[in-house]
């Protein structure tokens, strides 16, 4: 399996993560080595096998509608570096 | 009082219920321990004070006859786990500076069973890793040789306990990162059923493959500490509404046993000395009264590919919460909002769990999605359905926990190479079934381990044989 320049573009795009060129040959060595191991998959024939995303079958379950108090706000808060007034800050997004 | 730390949990419970020590002493002990051995890197935080004053109001309630199941035990957790007002990194310096805001269920079972918490453990960074060398924390060293990796990512929890630096330590296992650890430590690591333990506040990795478990020097010890961690939780949306048995009792229950050996499996394993040790293993149990029989398990062989789309396919949408707004690293270098996201993520992250995220997000893209993700579910259905027919017949699957013994540390740079070392243990976790490791033998004079996977809510059963095979062995006992 082949990683284009244009694949890595993509990849880095949508999981908004940088990919500097000194490290993209050897990325792209990765990413081609893990899917050429993963292409494996194609040896089977699964044109009539069902997908399972998840191992147990298991009914959701719902709890009682009651307002509690585990986890504050303002200590939720406290996590961030930039907050006003129960609000999170970021750079300004419109001009 | 350096012959505390050395006792199992059974044995520490009966000294403290008989008042032979005290917890005060035995948590002074794991302190110093902890402290002496500190190049080991076993622990990212240990809470020295706090423990010492739980350990009085452990004295006290065992003095007043309340001690509760686990009252005054020191016990380390894996720093996936979080506590309330504690620094929960997950080996990332992306979250170098998160003070829990919650607790997690597991923290607070075991918390609420008596256990002391000395620290947090050394992880690969988001349970991402073989070896322990994705840490940001920089790696673990194996107690037994210090120059070999004591694999991953529960590296810090299984070097923990054998290094005799707590009673037992929590731990997570996605791939294979409770029992590969396990192997190479010489130490017994079980993954319960997915669902078995609650997930709430375990950092996610891949939500339908992540399970928390125990590392511990025994399956008598591991049954009792996973009874204090199981059980329904409201939290957990996947958490199994099913009667927690009592481990404790089931571990020494006479049962009988009917293992299956996947067929071909023993002339695959390539290391003699591990098939060996595997065929040594089974006919111990064999001579105990077990029943051995042949099973299929044709798709197995599919178990790493399908893992290596479906575990990076959901890191990739787990880990987009990492934005730098609200919460973990956030960039000082910023001027827009997408600089904001872009440069607090890739500063955050390092390699290998960026290399995890960019996989997912290619096979979940446009174009790709059926040819991976489908595909891999896909597989997923034919390995889950391969185990089902395989336990119509058997009570356990036995097969060894790793290739090989622990390898020397920066050793492997190849990413296959490092992924190859869950094959054996994958399987499981694509199912949600229990497996554990227990020692069963060396190769090159270090521990490796022998894998017994059982069925749904089973864990009681491979504990049992566990259990039976350390009493007919000594793999176990650290020398």
């Amino acid at each position: 399996m082949k990683i284009t320049e244009q694949d890595l573009k993509n990849i880095s795009l949508l999981s908004k993560i940088k990919i500097d060129e000194e490290t993209s040959d050897s990325l792209i060595k990765d990413l081609e080595s893990i899917l050429t191991m993963v292409n494996k998959m194609d040896e089977l024939d699964t044109s009539k096998i069902n997908p399972l995303t998840h191992p147990i079958e298991n009914t959701q379950t719902l709890r009682e509608d009651i307002i509690k108090k585990d986890i504050e706000r303002e200590k939720l808060q406290e996590l961030s570096k930039e907050k006003e007034s129960g609000f999170y800050l970021t750079p300004k997004v419109i001009e | 009082m350096s012959e505390l730390i050395n006792l199992s949990l059974t044995d520490q419970i009966i000294g403290l219920a008989d008042k032979s020590f005290s917890s005060k002493e035995i948590t002074g002990a794991y302190l110093n321990e902890i402290k002496k051995k500190e190049s080991l890197n076993c622990f990212i935080s240990v809470f020295e004070e706090e423990s010492e004053e739980k350990a009085l109001m452990a004295d006290e309630n065992i003095s007043k006859n309340k001690a509760r199941p686990l009252e005054g035990i020191p016990i380390a957790h894996k720093d996936i786990f979080c506590i309330k007002d504690k620094k929960t990194t997950c080996g990332s310096k992306m979250l170098s500076n998160f003070i829990s805001p919650y607790s997690s269920e597991v923290f607070s079972k075991l918390d609420t069973a008596g256990a002391i918490t000395l620290g947090k453990t050394n992880m690969d960074e988001f349970a991402m890793g073989s070896s322990n060398e994705t840490s940001f924390y920089g790696n673990v060293l194996n107690p037994i040789n210090e120059k070999l990796s004591p694999g991953g990512s529960s590296g810090g929890s299984a070097a923990a306990v054998r290094a005799n630096l707590c009673s037992f330590a929590t731990a997570s296992d996605t791939g294979g990162s409770i029992r590969q650890p396990a192997s190479f430590c010489g130490v017994t690591g079980i993954k319960p059923t997915y669902g078995r333990v609650s997930r709430w506040g375990m950092i996610a990795f891949a939500s339908s493959l992540d399970q928390a478990g125990i590392i511990a020097k025994n399956a008598k010890d591991a049954a009792i500490a996973l009874k204090y961690m199981s059980g329904f939780d409201r939290k957990d949306s996947t958490s199994l509404n099913e009667e927690v048995k009592d481990l404790q009792k089931e571990v020494d229950a006479d049962q009988e046993h009917v293992i299956g050996i996947p067929k071909g499996l023993i002339e695959n394993i390539k290391n003699v000395q591990v098939q060996d040790s595997f065929k040594n293993a089974i006919s111990i149990l064999e001579k105990d009264g077990a029943k051995i029989e042949e099973i299929n398990l044709p798709h197995i062989e599919y178990s790493l590919p399908a893992y290596y789309v479906i575990a990076p396919a959901e890191c990739s949408a787990n880990l987009a919460r990492y934005d730098g707004i609200r919460f973990g690293h956030r960039s000082e270098s910023v001027s827009s909002l997408e600089d904001l996201y872009v440069n607090s993520r890739t500063e955050g992250f390092g390699r290998e769990v960026k290399n995890r995220i960019f996989i997912g997000t290619f096979c979940l893209s446009a174009g790709y999605y059926d040819a991976f993700y489908n595909k891999a579910l896909k597989i997923r259905n034919l390995i889950k359905s391969d185990f089902d027919e395989a336990f119509k017949k058997v009570s356990s699957i036995a097969m060894p926990t790793c290739s090989d013994s622990s390898f020397e540390l920066g050793s492997i740079s190849d990413p296959i190479e490092m992924y190859e070392q869950d094959i054996y243990t994958i399987p499981a976790n694509l199912a949600g079934l229990p497996a554990l490791s227990i020692p069963s033998g060396t190769a090159d004079e270090m521990p490796i381990g022998l894998q017994l996977i059982g069925n749904y809510l089973e864990e009681g059963r491979i504990l049992n044989l566990a259990n039976k095979f350390q009493k007919l062995t000594d793999f176990h006992e650290f020398k």
